[in-house]
């Protein structure tokens, strides 16, 4: 699925990312897991192709395709989505209108004719219910007035409406109530497939006991520098991320 | 400059003419215009008032005067005929400054009337001595005086005492012709007591000549009367536009404004709202979308003449290209003017680095219990939006234009009346796709 290679990259001029290998396979979940500031923002920044961030060395492959060639919307139709940390507020755009814009877009690059409106309308009220996001959601404006988890639901919501087959994760755990994480949980579970993986960003152990893990990866300065199974996450839980700086220094 | 200079002179030439086409109570008032005119000229930018908008260069060039008043051949009920889906309205044309007899299917409801001025004068001479050129007599604005010096003809609009009109009345003023023309418009709008009506002037341009219009309008709103005025400017290149609005409204009253700018190289708005008595009430909206070359300024005064008053403004502006925007908004709260209620909003996104916003928002307070509020922000396109957009697949270009429209999106949700609301909403996302002007006429027929 994707094949991160020596990838480096620096926002404003400082560099973040110094040399990250990272290899997803099909059907396959990753966590990243790293102090703060480590770069693992910056990572799902690069791969979704943000602009405020360069990529001075490396490569990345994503299903046979230079990633880095893409354009931020060409990624997403290929299929990369990525939950944002912190998701911004569209005021005036109403979520069904920015659904649609998106979801016929996609439909566009794919030489499809516009998502009818019934079908549409059918769609939305599905993801909706999978994520327990009520309707009225819609007709407000992006984000607009959300509260932290309502965000964080919104999210995964647009996640299961675009379908796409490579996920970023970035902390959406973060802010949401306990009820409200596992609903989010399960509906990611739901949505998961042999042909669809992602890449999990959390600092809590309550996401590796939902979505059980392939491997489990720890960013520290730009690097990932430990890679394991999901225990490996729960050592972190447990034990902090000092022992695993240490390890590096010898 | 002395701009003013080439129509004084004109109207010297012509006053015969120009008077034998007009009627009695408007040319009454050309002497005294032409002596103001003489001793202080067109407005510049050292005008305060004018600042913004050089008027002086606009007046310069030398524009005809359809002084024979010549009709097109074809008559513009069907050369711009209108086909309003969701929309239908009580439509009357205007080619340039000469009135259109409506269609003799027109219907119009009892007790409101839609009449050239000229008729008017004839058929009511009592009721526009008792209106005309009472509120904009006062102005001491250039513009102002130089349409009183020149203007011809026009419409009045008068809705009788308690008649609620459902159908929205749409004046449609074309510019049309082969040379270079001004024209000169007067509108007169007097809302009964308790009556309610919607008027809506649609302007646009005809054909690659450069044109110069000027309206004044004066509208009365009566003691707990409800009047909405629209505007919709869709005027090409070439075409220069000064509206001059001059409204007073009456114990319990309310007007609303509204400005929808879509196309038109220069257009300069003056409006001076007086809330006259107390409980009066205005709305003003402004929604811009100014394009490269396009020159769009707001001048507003908002009058608190009387206690318990409520005035809100709401002017947003998208720049794109290299565009200019100007608002110059005063609220002005006279001695006793007690529990006035105020706002004031002027909010411009800078699409483009080109584009220049220019925004004064004022406030002169003379009561003390009042409460007023005024705020004006001026700022690029939000870049992590666009980015979120472009993530989820929405093209870049799509993105700018969702954010655009939704900027200025909230100004067109304040209308109240759905189907219009809708309409012009849908002509904003017209203009920003760039599919306007694909037909002479007026765009709400399409
Ligand atoms: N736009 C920016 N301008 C300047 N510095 C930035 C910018 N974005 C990120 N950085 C810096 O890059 C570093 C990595 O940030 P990043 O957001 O990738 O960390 P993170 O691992 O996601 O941290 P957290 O766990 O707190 O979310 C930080 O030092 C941050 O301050
Ligand atoms: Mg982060």
């Amino acid at each position: 699925m994707l094949e991160i290679r020596n990838l480096h990259a620096s926002v404003e001029g400082k560099e973040i990312l110094r040399g990250v290998n990272l290899s997803i396979g099909d059907g396959e979940v990753h966590v990243l897991m790293g102090p703060n500031g480590s770069g693992k923002s910056t990572l799902s920044h690069v791969l979704v192709g943000n602009p405020k961030y360069t990529v001075t060395e490396g490569t990345v492959q994503f299903n046979g395709k230079d990633l880095l060639a893409l354009s931020p919307e060409d990624r997403s139709h290929e299929g990369i989505f990525m939950s944002f940390q912190a998701p911004v507020e569209i005021p005036g755009v109403s979520m069904t209108n920015f659904m649609r814009a998106a979801v016929n877009a996609k439909r566009k690059y794919f030489q499809q004719e516009p998502v009818g409106a019934s079908d549409f309308l059918k769609l939305l009220r599905e993801k909706r219910q999978l994520v327990g996001l009520d309707a009225h959601f819609m007709s407000r404006g992006v984000n607009e007035g959300f509260s932290g988890g309502e965000r964080k639901r919104n999210e995964i919501f647009q996640m299961a409406v675009l379908e796409p087959c490579f996920s970023i994760l970035d902390e959406t755990d973060s802010g949401l109530d306990v009820d409200a994480l596992r609903i989010v949980a399960e509906g990611f579970n739901k949505l998961r497939t042999e042909r669809t993986s992602a890449m999990v960003i959390t600092h809590y152990q309550r996401m590796l006991d939902y979505l059980k893990p392939d491997f489990v990866h720890v960013l520290v300065n730009g690097r990932i520098v430990k890679s394991g199974d999901a225990s490996l996450g729960y050592a972190i839980e447990e034990r902090g991320f000092d022992w695993i700086k240490e390890e590096i220094k010898d | 400059m002395a701009g003013e200079k080439q129509y004084l002179q004109l109207y010297e030439e012509h006053r015969s003419l120009l008077e034998q086409h007009s009627c009695a109570p408007m040319n009454r008032h050309r002497a005294a215009a032409a002596g103001w005119l003489r001793e202080k000229g067109l407005p510049t930018q050292r005008n305060e008032q004018y600042k913004y908008t050089d008027a002086d260069a606009a007046f310069a060039p030398d524009y005809g005067l359809n002084l024979r008043r010549v009709l097109p051949e074809k008559s513009p009920y069907e050369a711009f005929r209108c086909h309003v889906p969701n929309l239908s309205t009580l439509v009357f044309y205007m080619v340039n400054d000469v009135v259109c007899a409506p269609l003799p299917t027109q219907r119009m409801p009892g007790g409101v009337r839609v009449l050239s001025l000229c008729d008017m004068a004839k058929k009511k001479p009592a009721f526009i001595d008792e209106y005309l050129h009472r509120l904009a007599a006062k102005a001491d604005d250039g513009v102002t005086v130089l349409n009183t010096l020149l203007a011809q003809d026009g419409w009045v609009i008068h809705i009788t005492k308690g008649v609620h009109l459902e159908t929205p009345i749409q004046i449609v003023s074309i510019q049309e012709g082969h040379t270079d023309l001004m024209s000169n418009r007067r509108v007169l709008v007097v809302a009964e007591e308790g009556s309610d009506a919607t008027v809506l002037f649609c302007h646009h341009t005809a054909g690659a000549c450069r044109y110069l219009s000027t309206e004044v309008m004066e509208a009365y709103v009566h003691p707990q009367a409800r009047l909405r005025l629209y505007g919709v400017e869709e005027t090409g290149a070439g075409s220069h536009h000064f509206c001059q609005t001059y409204a007073e409204v009456m114990q319990g009253g309310r007007l609303e404004t509204g400005n929808i700018h879509l196309h038109g190289e220069l257009v300069r708005h003056t409006s001076h709202i007086r809330l006259a008595e107390p409980g009066a009430e205005a709305e003003m909206l402004a929604a811009v979308v100014a394009g490269d070359g396009e020159h769009v300024d707001h001048n507003v005064l908002v009058e608190h003449a009387a206690e318990q008053c409520t005035s809100d403004m709401l002017h947003k502006y998208v720049l794109t290209g290299k565009s200019i925007s100007a608002f110059a908004g005063k609220v002005l709260v006279c001695p006793g003017a007690q529990h006035t209620l105020s706002q004031q909003t002027n909010a411009n996104l800078c699409a483009s680095s080109e584009a220049r916003a220019y925004s004064q928002p004022m406030l002169e307070i003379y009561a003390d219990d009042v409460k007023c509020n005024h705020g004006s922000t001026t700022g690029k396109l939000d870049e992590s939006a666009l980015f979120y957009m472009r993530q989820r697949g929405i093209a870049e270009a799509e993105a700018r234009l969702l954010l655009q429209h939704a900027f200025v999106n909230d100004v067109l949700q304040r209308i109240e009346l759905a189907p219009l609301r809708e309409r012009l909403a849908h002509l904003v996302e017209l203009r920003f796709r760039g599919e306007l002007g694909k037909c002479r006429g007026c765009t709400l027929c399409r």
